[in-house]
């Protein structure tokens, strides 16, 4: 690892002028679970740091009206521990649980995961679920994008250079909404996901489909929505051939978005199983593999 | 039973609090005044001659105090055992990924990186041979030195080959009534010891002899390969081993070189030299467990009588020997599993490639025959609809039995006992039942499912017929009454330490914490050998209960002397010697009486092993002295979904023996079937035409705390008569049969027989493996990382 320099910002406007003091090729640093990997991997990644993880602001977790905000520096387990969030976005917390381990967890940050925009980055499909914004400063400007448009695609996003993301939006679900997430991973703790799926839903007073949001994560190049499983959702009433259906549809969607590569023999029927899999258990059906939700 | 003070009871290891305070200091943990820092230039091609290496500029940089090549070394620093074909730095070729080429010292980082940058090495690539199975074919690029049409070797990548033979398979097929033919492979494992290579090579005044601090498997070996290539007398090397943070059995060539390395270094320079490894230099550049391709041909009768096996082997030695005849030699013998058959031939053949270099890994070559012979013969109890467990005990080998190398057992084998033992506490019967609830023919996908398999084994304890095998322990009573005890065996972690201990203490009536036992040092321990093959309880602790009788009888002589009267009528009590008159003298006034006599308090014990013959050209004998049997059993949940396989329960039984220290042998028990639980499921060293894939942990998976389900440990105390107070080993045994274990669950579970390792998420779910294609920028990446 290379030397370089540090400054500690006290506050987001103070980060944003170390941001962009010209002369320096700064990088923001919260957790540095991922920072310190990549300066080991590349030392000319950066020149000097900018550590935004004691920013009091860029850790608050609070509700305002319906929304619910999360400063980019919140740890996972600050958003794990969190009542809101355990209240209005448990499938965000259920994300968040599968992180890494313990220390990870504990020094990583929301922001990072949403920063680096890993195509394995846990908390995203949780976000995009939950159709979160993303708060994006510069010292000129502000963005909200949602978490979809933010990833361009794997480790690249919109955050402009000299950008700091601050803090990350979601409006709480209306009552009697579900929501689940699953990870697999070649072992069950420090495993960079293989697969991930977060779906959330609801149903109306007829017992038909009134919300179903869908997102994989490790799938494809770009986060998004699987807006076919939703649409075959949608006003349907929920059955075991449903969702049987609904995750077929899953891997065609996931192969449209991301071609069939090397590794898609296995993800096609992985990603279907894990898909209805998911889907029965927001909507409360048999799993189609008779397992009792 | 004897009644016994310390000898099974639990205890503290005697390291316990040192490593759990942080105070235990590692070879890394030396810093000395002056020091150097070292590292070493690697090949970052599988396969080349060496035109030119220049290190005219790189000497000059600042900073630099030494840089050396195979050329500072006596024959180009020419080692190794049982085969001769590694240096010290590469000379005339680079053979594999990481081979070392030039050795530098400097000052500092910044000058040590400008020297290694600055060294000149011209190459002129060679072809690579990476397919094991191609080796021997007659265009395959020459990896071995030998000349294809050298004398007596059929090919100059045959690196050795090796056979058993017991009367004629072919003659016994037709007897047969069920006859299995099956290929199974095995790949390389990564020992992933804590610690990696670390070496501190430090000058003597004027550079006339050196000593090095580093981890190794034998400090003895390491002090030899410095005597023999950087041509120092046996007086002028030292070589003393600190805390060793795991092992595995990798300690061994790779260390020796970077041991002779750095202290050529310091030699030269005149300063201390300290080389590190970092991870992703030690992955790269050390031996791993060698990958093998195993072709059985089992017969057994439709009663489950085993009849005959017929074994095919090849062996990936990679770009050295390293310890690998010795690991191919232990797949030979155990090929066959503890089983007695009519017939049996067993042929390995071990070959060069430019896959890395393969060596000693616990387990040792038993581990990959293990695996594949405990899934041959659990698949002939499904052909032949009986329990896994009553065909293992139909066939397993028991007391007076012969094996198929014609070697008569002992009364010692209880591997029906561990079946039986093992059998009950997994509650076997029932869950068998109990999981093969509905078709498995019938899987739903996203079904969860549970399994349950079992796996025997037999190990040889110790060397066999690798070569002579023999251990010295030495005791000396302190003028402040403490003992100092020492072994040329090494404590990496596994407890030694503790059993040789306890076994001081019982033998001398003494409490434990009177004894300090010494880390070997070639300075004031005896070479015992190579700390290796699950040696140390048995060799080591023989050693140390001889050393221990022969002081114990200067010392009952001194009470004799003490009481006036004759050593029989001499009683212990704790610490005290009873003498007729039921007077109590304590241990110290003994030990003074004994000063007082004139006797020296200091004895050195030798144990040899048993005599072991093998003939190489018949392929029978007697290979090892005595065997470790053992049989586990892992319960699995597999997700039909994903391919997901969750351990959700383990048990082992072991025929170990009395079982000297209880937590240390349950740590042996738990830390085998972990790394066995890896090997299984996940760990993977992949080389794509020579470059290594993984290079640190991230991508390099081993298990987790969050993915060994509890394990449920019972040993058979059968005594041992060669043991001390009747123990056998642990060590490696306890990781063999773990990969055949889960393996067969698993089949248990979803119908589907896996014949290749790792057990991945895509062979459960899809029945083969996948990878995206392969690069070299990892290894490239690799070796600039610090």
């Amino acid at each position: 690892m290379e030397r370089f320099g540090y400054v500690r910002a006290a506050t987001i406007s103070e980060a944003l002028t170390f941001l962009n003091q010209p002369g320096y090729k700064n990088r923001p640093l919260a957790g540095s679970t991922d920072l310190v990997l990549l300066l080991r991997r590349n030392p000319d990644l950066c020149d000097r740091v900018v550590d935004i993880s004691l920013i009091p602001e860029m850790h608050t977790i609070e509700k305002t009206g319906n929304d619910v905000i999360i400063g980019a520096s919140a740890s996972f387990s600050e958003i794990i521990s969190n009542p809101i969030i355990r209240e209005t976005g448990p499938i965000l917390v259920e994300a968040c649980k599968t992180v890494g381990a313990t220390q990870i967890r504990n020094m990583g940050t929301i922001g990072g995961n949403v920063a680096n925009a890993a195509a394995c980055a846990d908390s995203l499909p949780a976000l995009v679920c939950l159709d979160a914004m993303a708060r994006v400063l510069t010292p000129s400007e502000e963005f909200n994008w949602t978490v979809s448009e933010l990833v361009i695609s794997p480790n690249k996003t919109r955050i402009p250079a000299g950008g700091l993301l601050v803090s990350l939006r979601y409006t709480i679900p209306p009552s009697g909404t579900r929501g689940v997430f699953l990870k697999l991973g070649r072992r069950n703790a420090m495993a960079i996901s293989r697969l991930t799926v977060a779906a959330l839903g609801r149903l109306d007073e007829n017992g038909r489909i009134a919300d179903a949001r869908f997102v994989t994560g490790s799938a494809a190049p770009q986060i998004c929505r699987f807006k076919d499983v939703e649409t075959s959702l949608l006003g349907q009433v929920p059955t075991p051939a449903l969702m049987l259906a609904a995750g077929k549809l899953a891997t065609e969607e996931m192969i449209r978005l991301s071609g069939y590569r090397w590794s898609s023999e296995y993800k096609v029927p992985a990603l279907a199983a894990m898909t209805s899999r998911a889907l029965s258990r927001v909507f409360q059906v048999r799993e189609p593999s008779g397992e009792v939700v | 039973m004897t009644d016994r003070q310390f000898i099974g009871k639990p205890t503290n290891r005697v390291d316990a609090l040192e490593k759990v305070m942080g105070t235990a200091r590692y070879t890394a943990d030396y810093y000395l005044p002056g020091m150097l820092i070292s590292r070493c230039l690697r090949s970052k091609v599988p396969h080349a001659r060496i035109i030119s290496i220049d290190t005219s500029e790189a000497r000059q940089i600042p900073g630099v105090h030494a840089v050396i090549t195979c050329d500072d070394f006596i024959d180009h620093g020419r080692f190794g055992f049982p085969i001769v074909d590694m240096y010290m730095l590469a000379y005339q070729r680079v053979r594999y990924v990481g081979d070392p080429i030039a050795a530098v010292a400097a000052e500092n980082e910044e000058s040590l990186q400008a020297a290694l940058k600055a060294i000149k090495v011209e190459l002129e690539p060679l072809p690579g041979l990476f397919d094991p199975r191609q080796a021997l074919s007659p265009d395959a690029p020459l990896v071995g030195e030998k000349p294809r049409d050298a004398e007596g070797y059929p090919h100059g990548n045959l690196l050795i080959d090796y056979i058993v033979r017991q009367n004629d398979p072919d003659a016994v097929w037709k007897e047969c009534d069920l006859v299995l033919d099956k290929e199974y492979t095995t790949m390389h494992q990564e020992h992933a010891y804590i610690e990696t290579e670390a070496s501190l090579a430090v000058p003597w005044p004027k550079s006339s002899g050196v000593t090095v601090y580093a981890c190794c498997q034998s400090p003895f070996l390491a002090k030899n390969n410095i005597i023999q290539t950087v041509g120092l007398g046996s007086e002028d090397v030292r070589v003393i081993q600190p805390y060793v943070g795991g092992a595995f059995g990798g300690k061994d060539d790779t260390m020796y070189q970077t041991i002779a390395q750095t202290a050529k270094l310091a030699l030269i320079s005149g300063r201390p030299v300290k080389m590190v490894f970092s991870r992703e230099e030690s992955m790269i550049s050390s031996y791993k467990r060698d990958a093998m391709i195993m072709h059985y041909k089992i017969g057994a009768k439709k009663d489950g009588t085993l009849m005959a096996c017929q074994f095919h082997g090849i062996v990936d030695s990679g770009a050295y020997a390293a310890i690998t005849p010795f690991t191919a030699w232990r797949s030979t013998i155990h090929a066959m599993g503890p089983y007695r058959y009519q017939a049996c031939s067993v042929d390995t053949d071990v070959v060069y490639t430019n896959n890395g270099f393969a060596g000693a890994f616990r387990g040792f070559g038993n581990t990959e025959v293990c695996f594949a012979s405990e899934l041959a013969v659990d698949e002939i109890a499904y052909r032949l609809n009986m329990d896994p467990i009553d065909l293992r005990l139909k066939n397993c080998l028991r007391p007076g039995d012969t094996t198929s190398h014609g070697q008569k057992l002992g009364d010692d084998v209880a591997l029906a006992e561990c079946l039986q033992q093992v059998r009950k506490l997994s509650d076997w019967d029932r869950k068998r039942k109990e999981f093969e609830q509905g078709d498995p023919a019938r899987i739903h996908p996203g079904e969860l499912r549970k399994g349950i398999g079992v796996a025997a084994v037999f190990h040889g304890m110790s060397l066999g017929a690798e070569g002579k095998d023999s251990a010295v322990g030495t005791l000396r009573i302190n003028d402040d009454n403490t003992l100092t005890l020492t072994s040329g065996l090494t404590d990496y972690g596994s407890g030694s330490r503790t059993v040789f201990t306890l076994i001081a203490a019982e033998t001398l009536g003494i409490n434990p914490s009177r004894i300090h036992m010494l880390r070997p040092d070639t300075d004031t321990a005896i070479d015992s050998g190579p700390t290796v093959a699950s040696r140390a309880t048995v060799l080591g602790g023989n050693a140390t209960q001889v050393t221990a009788m022969r002081l114990d009888a200067i010392l009952l002589n001194a009470a004799a002397d003490l009481f006036h009267c004759q050593i029989v009528d001499i009683l212990r009590d704790g610490e005290n010697y009873i003498g007729p008159n039921e007077e109590p003298a304590s241990f110290d006034k003994v030990v003074d009486h004994a000063r007082q006599m004139g006797l020296t308090l200091s004895t050195e014990g030798r144990w040899n092993a048993p005599e072991n013959h093998w003939s190489f050209e018949s392929g029978t004998g007697k290979p090892y002295f005595a065997y470790h049997f053992g049989a586990q059993v892992a319960e699995v949940l597999v997700d039909t979904g994903t391919g997901k396989v969750e351990v959700t329960g383990y048990w082992g039984v072991h025929n170990t023996g009395t079982v000297i220290f209880p937590q240390g042998i349950l740590g042996q028990l738990y830390g085998g079937i972990t790394q066995g639980l890896g090997y299984a499921l996940m760990e993977r060293v992949d080389f794509d035409k020579g470059f290594i894939q993984a290079t640190n942990f991230d991508e390099y998976i081993i298990p987790t705390a969050m993915d060994v389900p509890e394990i449920v440990g019972a040993f058979v105390e059968k005594p041992f008569s060669d043991g001390p107070y009747g123990a056998k080993n642990i060590a490696e045994p306890s990781l063999v049969p773990a990969a055949p274990a889960i393996i067969n669950a698993i089949f248990h579970a979803t119908g589907r027989r896996i014949q290749n390792l790792p057990a991945n998420l895509e062979r459960v779910l899809i029945g083969k493996d996948l990878r995206k294609e392969g690069s070299n920028t990892a290894c490239k990446l690799g070796l600039h990382q610090v």
